[in-house]
């Protein structure tokens, strides 16, 4: 596993209330496609802001595959279980979808992923 | 700078070279459109078959993204050998090499593999410690032998075999560099997905030289050199094929047919033909240039997601990513 997962995700009491500290890095290799703004201009793939609780195919920008527009159809939402179950095998889920990434099946990715997706800085 | 791995194979191991299952056979499925031959052939179900590669003997490798091998087709029977690069392998590009090997971009452990064409042994060169994640995507070799690659992290570099020296530069624009390409006059030229630009490398230093496409944000994704040395591009964001002809410098472009095209490969045949691949279309669309005319190929299956193709004289080849088949389009029958 690589060294800057080795605390990947780190959750820090301040005043009371649960912030979360997380590896950035881990979303360092969707930054070739994908955004973290709305305001970054046109890209390969979706801006990713808040995608955690957005429909699937949840970005008006962005022309989806028929796979995700039909998942977006039938009422699917990226909850955090789901993205994480998305994000370890893509064309598991949904397969004809266009992202060519290859599945992430270390976790402990995963975790330091979605923390970073969830908003966490 | 130089780094070299074997993949630790005990001899239990070598003596099945790497094959992770027992040898097995596509299925064939031919049908017919536009007076070509399509045949289909399904290779492994959850393998990603993508990018792929023909060797002069025709058999054709081709990468299992998905579950981190490398496999030879052989067309002729449906044989197919399924060779594992390791732990975490997710190979991305792959191409013939001079010494008849299969060469290959292994993003899932940020190595350049060699697979060879005999005995199907692996081996791996690690990208140096400071480039960690540079996603790498595709490759090509110069007239020289030595190996040049991108990854879409935002690098570029070189990787000579006969000293196993390896050098790697960060790319203008960072995130992006994506296909790459050899010209008959050998030079060589990559395309930046998110830094929307042509390049070509200064074989000697590295440095890269950019060449701005006239469309903003085209999203340029693959490229591939006809028999002239014009370098042709397939553009994600705009839909777009263009055409750049370093003699002069000028630019010609064209948007392929449909309302909102996808436009992700691109590979020019031995008659100059154009293949491209729509994902909008779900198809391969052959360009004909003195034409100016497109014609589409879509699949028999949704999602089919060709997202790379290569051939031989009158075989376009290419990787249904999405349905885990390869196919190929034959030179039109009549």
């Amino acid at each position: 596993m690589r060294a800057w997962l080795a605390a990947a995700v780190v959750f820090v009491v301040s005043d009371g209330a649960l912030a979360q500290d997380c590896a950035r890095q881990a979303f360092a290799p969707c930054q070739a496609c994908h955004a973290l703004a709305t305001d970054a201009g046109q890209r390969p793939g979706p801006q990713l802001v808040g995608v955690i609780g957005r429909p699937v195919a949840g970005d008006p920008a962005f022309d989806y595959s028929p796979a995700l527009r039909a998942a977006r159809d039938n009422g699917d939402v990226w909850t955090r279980d789901k993205l994480d179950a998305f994000l370890s095998d893509p064309e598991a889920m949904y397969p004809g979808q266009w992202m060519g990434s290859p599945p992430i099946r270390d976790a402990a990715v995963r975790t330091a992923l979605l923390c970073v997706l969830g908003g966490g800085s | 700078m130089q780094r070299r791995q074997l993949i630790a194979l005990s001899a239990g191991a070598l003596a099945m070279p790497a094959l992770v299952t027992a040898p097995a056979r596509a299925a064939v499925e031919t049908r017919e459109q536009h007076g070509y031959r399509i045949r289909t052939f399904g290779v492994r179900a959850g393998s990603g078959s993508r990018d792929v590669a023909c060797n002069s003997d025709g058999t054709v490798w081709f990468c299992g993204q998905r579950d981190g091998t490398l496999n030879l087709l052989d067309p002729r029977d449906g044989g197919l050998k399924v060779i594992s690069l390791g732990t975490n392998a997710a190979p991305h590009g792959v191409v013939v090499g001079p010494d008849g090997a299969a060469w290959v971009t292994e993003g899932g452990q940020n190595a350049i593999a060699r697979v060879d064409h005999r005995d199907h042994r692996v081996q791996l060169w690690k990208l140096p410690a400071d480039k960690p994640s540079s996603n790498l995507n595709t490759l090509v070799f110069d007239t020289s032998g030595i190996l040049w690659f991108t990854g879409q992290g935002g690098v570029i570099g070189r990787f000579e075999p006969a000293s196993e020296r390896m050098q790697v530069w960060d790319a203008p624009r960072g995130y992006g560099p994506y296909g790459i390409t050899r010209t008959p006059q050998g030079t060589i030229w990559y395309v930046s997905l998110a830094g929307n630009y042509l390049a070509q490398i200064d074989l000697a230093s590295g440095t890269p030289r950019v060449v701005e496409p006239p469309t903003p944000q085209q999203g340029a994704r693959r490229v591939w050199s006809d028999s002239q040395g014009r370098l042709w591009i397939s553009e994600w964001n705009s839909g777009h094929v263009s055409r750049h002809d370093p003699k002069d410098g000028s630019w010609k472009t064209w948007k392929l047919p449909g309302e909102r095209p996808r436009c992700y490969s691109v590979y020019v045949d031995d008659r100059d033909a154009i293949w491209l691949t729509d994902f909008a279309a779900n198809a391969i669309v052959r360009f004909d240039p003195p034409t100016e005319t497109f014609l589409s190929f879509p699949s028999d299956k949704p999602g089919a997601n060709v997202r790379q193709m290569a051939g031989r004289p009158g075989e376009a080849w290419g990787g249904e990513s999405g349905t885990n088949r390869i196919v190929v389009i034959d030179k039109p029958l009549a």
